[in-house]
């Protein structure tokens, strides 16, 4: 039977699809006053006081709408991350996150998050398990790239870690968006007609940037090629060919193309992430990834990632010191990095700073999850009465 | 040690001793310990989770005693076990008694003070279960409280005249969050405080609760009841910590929060930091290490009147499947459970070692001229989230002041405020009438306050005070902006653009207030306004909420920046800033002036090595380790002192 929701609950809800926390808690305090044995009610206020990082109140919240209606999925998505996020309470954590990676076995988060909790308790191979089934649900899952190398690194050493450290750089999406970005295209995607583009280097290779992110390369490699022609030492146009190459694996052709473009325009950062990340594909290659990365990060340091990929070309270099500053410096552009969260994490291990490596993988969960909003998904299937 | 940063070579103590002999000193009489700031150690009945409520304190206490004793410790705070001495209504077993005398006798042969706290929960030894009371509240049922206090006065009758006995404690927190109203609370300490009165008029009494904590765990208030005693406690517990400042304990926040519920502590009466340590098994040694030394000089650099440390040894907890660690059990101590002295131990040591320096016959702690006031509203319960709000707003308006090295304490709206030269309101979303009435003479009278928007409307005397008209909330904003339009009148300001979520924006214009600072869109972002003697800044943003909500670890540097500028300058041109200047804001400073020197503590917020540049109005002759040493001659009016990770300096200054 599908649950109803009063007005007041829907009041409630409105606001709170809106953020707007404080309003949003008194009108679920009407309900309250209404009905306070409304499952609804108090897995919003839940999630409300979650979204305030108020955990205590969140976890007897969610609580109480658990009590309500055992089934009611979206508190206990409310109720594991409040205490995952509060801290220190990983035996409770566990009990949640399995029981919604029952109630909905295709929730990537629940099994990762699992993981985190079974970690935190010392159960490193109940961990590993988690974060593999997770990998399996969805194999570019971030998180459970990262805690797995972190697993490693605990077990092994940094050197068993960074394959997947890499591993899971490569899958990042944020990645390719940060060559885009470094070329200038605006973030949303436009519609347009190859034919009709100007005949013109800039709107060329504006085109072909917009080509290349929708991943047609051959489209991209006819206007570069027609920029070429005109003029074979055009950077722009080479470090686009050196881009198309790295995405189709050719990365000797990457390279020549990269290196091409550098000898024309030596701090061209789109040439430089190319041959930045071709280097560091190759093992031999990360002293001169490190420093092509060196430059990158001078060229553009306002991007965060810029700074991961420095930080990562360092940790190859066992350069810890030097990596950490990269990566602290990434996340203090953009605080909701995961990647350089994690590789701080990874570095703070090194050091033996474990409290500090544990803030940051849970800093990283943190951000991951409010980027997510699996609650709101959560909330409107078991609105409907029906799967998630 | 301290280096002389001017003229190009910097020696240090160690190379002008070595260049120079020092003059021969007469010889100082340095006592172990000082008696005007112990440290305590609180000494929990059970060691070993296995064991049962009956083997309270059934193990010889002397080893401990003489290991506490040689690492400085004074004081020790033991705790009854009402079940285990009233096995039977009126009948006291007289073994349980013995096994408290041993403790006793420990205590003097080692020349230890004892706390005996009455009441307590430790969630292991069952101490208040007394099986006769048939699962009546013992901290409401009148019959219990009887039989309470028939215990109380056993103990007190039997010790009344014994000098190891510092002070009885009533109840600790964990027993006190049962209560579920102040006046039950109020009414259980005034009948255990008279009870232990009859007997014993002269030794202080005490209720082991933080105000803040307890309140934020219960909802209860009990500044009533801890008013009713003679000694104040402050002390973080985990779920507080979760709340105001989880995070790594050796940088950032978490590491201010203990001198923040200290100085929300301090009213009137004498206040003791209690539960110094970390609360879980996660912290390497080090960090342990470095979070007790934080914790422990951030007690005496903000008028503790002693610290005691969350637990002596290492609860050793039973590897039960699937799930062996609980962090709402006092798990973490000095020693570990084999006895064997942790890193944490020597930095006790080492601390007793300078405290016993810091003779408050000697030295005095400059004065505070500035307040982060808690708005009344802190106390209202949900649905109003000012309750939830505020104590985080204001713990980063004390961060950002001790950033500013402004000399600060902790009061509340309604508080005299005829002290203080500044007053910072951190983003409170309603003040009362009355705070407003007493904000306009105080800044009428010379005072200087910074006030952020905290949403919502405001009060018509905001136009009066501040010289701003409201015209509305703007909104939540995702990017903090600012343009300043004024250089140099509150400080070094810079405009910046900076990714972070404010709540609100207070759209006002200026009615006889000076527009320092803008927004991109030109709305006043900081005024300030001159009223009467003093001066009234505005920030239209609640800037020290959106840094609590956001991420504390990673505010943008720009916004850190002006919150401490703006605080700092405010201080300063109120006659209320800092006497030294530190280029360092993860410093935080404590001055203690004397007649023929100062005594300077400096301690790094920062779990890297680095260096702070000292700058004082005066010339200053030789700066020299408290501990000893040889005196390094300065000369000058700046010298750099190099800090480690979460280090700590503690410096004579001689200026000449």
């Amino acid at each position: 039977m599908t649950p109803t929701r009063s007005s007041q609950v829907l009041v409630a809800e409105d606001l709170a699809r809106r953020g707007q926390l404080p309003a949003a808690v008194a009108a679920c305090y009407e309900a309250l006053a209404v009905n306070d044995r409304d499952a609804f009610v108090h897995a919003l206020l839940g999630h409300l006081m979650l979204e305030g990082d108020f955990y205590d109140e969140a976890i007897a919240a969610s609580t109480q709408a658990i009590e309500l209606d055992p089934d009611c999925s979206p508190a206990y998505l409310a109720l594991g991350l409040a205490y995952d996020r509060r801290g220190g309470m990983w035996d409770q954590s566990v009990l949640v996150w399995h029981e919604l990676a029952e109630v909905v076995p295709d929730l990537v988060t629940a099994h990762v998050q699992l993981g985190e909790a079974f970690a935190a308790a010392a159960f490193e191979e109940e961990a590993v398990d988690s974060w593999k089934r997770a990998l399996e649900l969805d194999p570019k899952e971030a998180r459970a790239h990262y805690n797995l190398a972190i697993a490693a690194l605990k077990r092994e050493g940094m050197s068993t870690a960074l394959p997947t450290i890499r591993r899971a750089g490569e899958l990042d999406p944020s990645q390719d968006e940060l060559f885009f970005s470094l070329l200038g295209l605006p973030a949303e995607r436009l519609e347009f007609d190859v034919a009709k583009v100007k005949p013109e280097a800039e709107a060329r290779l504006f085109a072909a940037g917009m080509l290349l992110r929708a991943e047609d390369f051959f489209g991209a490699s006819d206007l570069v090629r027609l920029v070429l022609d005109e003029n074979p030492a055009d950077a722009g146009a080479l470090a686009l060919a050196a881009y198309a190459y790295l995405k189709q694996e050719a990365a000797n052709e990457a390279m020549a193309c990269a290196l091409r473009a550098l000898t024309y325009s030596a701090e061209l950062p789109t040439a430089l992430y190319t041959l930045g990340v071709v280097y560091s594909r190759f093992p031999g290659l990360a002293k001169h990834a490190a420093r092509v990365f060196i430059a990158l990060a001078k060229a553009a340091p306002q991007h965060s990632l810029t700074h991961v990929l420095l930080a990562e070309s360092l940790l190859g270099l066992q350069r810890y010191g030097q990596a950490k500053q990269a990566y602290r410096a990434a996340v203090r552009l953009d605080p909701a990095c995961v990647r350089a969260r994690f590789g701080l994490a990874a570095v703070r291990l090194t050091e033996g700073g474990y409290a500090e490596a544990q803030w940051e993988m849970r800093r990283a969960a943190y951000y991951d999850t409010r980027r997510q909003g699996n609650f709101w998904r959560l909330y409107d299937a078991y609105a409907e009465g029906g799967d998630v | 040690m301290a280096q002389k940063k001017s003229g190009g070579k910097k020696p240090t103590a160690k190379k002008s001793a070595a260049r120079k002999p020092a003059a021969v000193a007469p010889v100082e009489h340095v006592p172990m310990r000082n008696p005007d700031f112990p440290v305590g150690v609180d000494y929990y009945p059970l060691d070993e989770e296995r064991r049962s409520w009956s083997d309270w304190y059934d193990r010889d206490p002397e080893p401990d005693f003489a290991a506490m004793a040689a690492s400085r410790v004074s004081d020790v705070r033991v705790f009854v076990s009402w079940r285990c001495l009233e096995t039977q209504v009126g009948q006291y077993d007289e073994d349980a008694l013995e096994r408290l005398e041993r403790i006793v006798e420990a205590a003097r042969a080692h020349d230890l003070k004892l706390v005996v706290c009455f009441f307590a929960d430790d969630r292991l030894a069952e101490m208040n279960e007394v099986p006769w009371g048939k699962r009546r509240d013992s901290r409401t049922d009148d019959y219990l409280i009887q039989r309470e206090l028939s215990l109380v006065q056993k103990i007190v009758n039997r010790y009344r005249a014994e000098p190891v006995i510092k002070a009885w404690d009533l109840g600790n927190e964990a027993f006190c969050s049962g209560f579920e109203t102040e006046a039950a609370l109020e009414k259980w300490v005034t009948e255990l405080r008279e009870a232990i009165r009859e007997v014993d008029p002269e030794r202080p009494v005490l209720l082991g609760v933080d105000p803040e904590t307890l309140l934020r765990e219960t909802g209860v208030d009990p500044r009533g009841a801890i008013d009713l005693c003679e000694r104040a406690w402050s002390h973080l517990t985990a779920p507080y910590r979760a709340y105001i400042a989880e995070g790594p304990v050796t940088s950032g926040p978490a590491t201010y929060t203990d001198s923040f519920l200290l100085r929300a502590a301090l009213r009137d009466l004498p206040v003791v930091v209690d539960g110094i340590g970390v609360h879980a098994l996660e912290f390497s040694a080090a960090e342990e290490a470095a979070y007790v030394r934080t914790a422990l000089y951030s007690a005496l650099m903000n008028r503790a009147s002693g610290a005691m440390l969350r637990r002596w040894r290492d609860l050793e907890t039973e590897k039960r499947e699937p799930y062996f660690r609980d962090p709402f059990e006092v798990l973490v101590g000095v020693v570990d459970v084999t006895g064997a002295p942790k890193p944490v131990l020597a930095e006790v040591k080492r601390f007793a070692a300078v405290a016993a320096r810091l003779d408050p016959r000697r030295y005095a702690l400059a004065p505070e001229r500035a307040a982060v006031v808690i708005p009344a509203e802190r106390y209202e319960s949900l649905p109003s989230l000012a309750g939830l709000f505020d104590p985080r707003a204001c713990l980063q308006a004390y961060i950002a002041a001790k950033e500013a090295h402004v000399p600060v304490t902790v009061a509340r709206e309604g508080d005299e405020l005829g002290g203080y030269h500044a007053l910072y309101l951190p983003s409170p979303g309603k003040l009362t009438p009355s705070m407003w009435a007493d904000l306009s003479a105080f800044v009428q009278g010379g005072g200087s306050v910074v006030l952020s928007y905290g949403g919502g409307d405001v009060d018509p005397a905001l136009r009066e005070i501040f010289g701003v008209e409201f015209n509305g909330d703007g909104g939540p904003r995702h990017t903090f902006a600012c343009r300043v339009a004024q250089p140099g009148v509150l400080g070094d300001l810079r405009s910046f653009d900076a990714r972070m979520d404010l709540p609100h924006f207070g759209l006002v214009t200026a009615s006889g207030a000076m527009v320092v600072a803008t927004d991109a869109t030109g709305s006043p972002l900081l005024t300030v306004n001159q009223y009467g003697q003093g001066k009234a800044v505005f920030i239209a943003t609640p800037v020290e909420r959106a840094i609590a909500q956001n991420d504390p670890w990673a505010t943008p540097t720009p916004v850190r920046h002006l919150l401490r500028t703006v605080y700092g300058t405010v201080a300063s041109a109120a006659g209320a800033g800092a006497m030294l200047e530190c280029d360092m804001p993860e410093a935080e400073l404590a001055h203690f002036l004397g007649e023929d020197d100062d005594i300077l503590l400096i301690l790094s917020h920062n779990a890297e090595k680095t260096t702070a540049t000292i700058t004082t109005p005066r010339t200053v002759a030789t700066v020299q380790d408290v501990r000893g040493g040889a005196p390094a001659e300065v000369g000058g009016k700046t010298f750099g002192v190099p800090l480690g990770p979460n280090g700590v300096a503690a410096l004579r200054v001689k200026f000449g």
